[in-house]
């Protein structure tokens, strides 16, 4: 049942990646990263429930906890710079903001 | 060699459904994406079930498996924000059904608890917050760059589903779970709090952070950097 598994995970992985790397509206770039986030929580239970060697442990469970908090907080934060940027062109495009870009 | 042809089967399929149902792609035509998608969803049933355990559990895992990943291609192909949040709560449900296969139960509520209950409500609020007047917006009804992006995103799928498929995780020896490690609150509790227990100090204290740079950030006021008036029109994409 490993296999499985990890394909989804994958699978949730590889599509947050596409969607933020195409999509323009800020918002919904974090959302992709929580997406990321979800892909990678299915691997870390998979890998802590069926081990390819070993017995089953709780580390990948404790982990997946970890990684809540640290979604948690990057949320917050995201969010806040999203707001942030908001009140100061009035638009989500990511592309407005490429004062960064080498053009 | 048959699970290779239908995993091939299976990217191809669903990275031009993807492509399709991206929005502002040339064309984006919406059945003839589902249909793709379809073709996409009976290639990974088919690739999946002489993997699966037998019994209720592969079933499950199936429907919990197509449930999300549908919910996860619309929350990347939806044109409103309000919808993709949405179907990000599907993404969780199932991704929460997974977690309550996989026997851990406490996860799989905290999971429910703090994405769909905390974070997504945080998201909805911003979204609500940012709304655009007069339906979505010109940057949400045209992707940046779709075709590349998804022709790199499966490509990278395809060499991990490959190397996943190749490295012979074996599935002779499937050890059960026991009392010790099911995921109970009792035994993830008493692993939290005496293994990792620093770990959990720390992550207490990235909260703390976050919390007071989100105060700090969001009540700026506008001192300093001057605030620019909104662009006529956001340039195109080059």
């Amino acid at each position: 049942m490993l296999v499985p598994y990890l394909l989804v995970g994958a699978a949730f992985f590889t599509l947050g990646l596409i969607g933020f790397v195409t999509r323009r509206n800020l918002i919904i770039m974090f959302l992709c990263t929580e997406l990321m986030f979800q892909g990678i929580i299915v691997n870390l239970v998979a890998f802590g429930r069926y081990p390819p060697s070993g017995l089953p442990s709780l580390d990948g469970q404790v982990f997946s906890l970890f990684l809540l908090a640290v979604a948690a907080s990057e949320a917050a934060l995201a969010l806040a710079l999203v707001v942030l940027l908001y009140r100061f062109r009035g638009t989500l495009d990511a592309t407005v903001w490429r004062l960064l870009k080498d053009e | 060699m048959l699970a290779g042809v239908l995993l091939i089967t299976l990217l191809t399929l669903g990275g031009v459904g993807l492509y399709l149902a991206m929005p502002g792609g040339r064309l984006n035509i919406g059945r003839a994406a589902l249909v793709v998608l379809a073709g996409a969803a009976a290639a990974l049933v088919a690739f999946l079930l002489p993997n699966l355990s037998a019994g209720a559990d592969g079933g499950w895992f199936i429907a919990l498996a197509l449930i999300g990943l549908w919910g996860a291609i619309r929350v990347v192909t939806h044109r409103k924000p309000v919808y993709s949040a949405l179907y990000f709560i599907l993404v969780v449900i199932a991704v929460t059904g997974m977690l309550v296969l996989m026997q851990a139960e406490f996860l799989a509520a905290a999971v429910v608890i703090i994405y769909a209950g905390a974070i997504l409500v945080t998201y909805v609020f911003v979204i609500m917050l940012a709304q655009q007047e007069g339906g979505p917006a010109r940057y949400d009804r045209q992707a940046r760059e779709p075709f590349v992006g998804v022709l790199t995103g499966f490509i990278l799928l395809a060499i991990i589903a490959a190397r996943v498929f190749t490295a012979g995780f074996g599935e002779a020896s499937l050890p059960p779970v026991d009392e010790t490690t099911a995921g109970s609150v009792q035994n993830v509790g008493t692993h939290l709090l005496t293994q990792f227990v620093v770990g959990l100090e720390l992550a207490g204290v990235l909260l703390l952070a976050a919390m007071v740079g989100a105060i700090a950030i969001a009540r700026r006021r506008h001192t300093g950097m001057v605030p620019m008036p909104p662009t006529a029109e956001p340039g195109e994409v080059d």
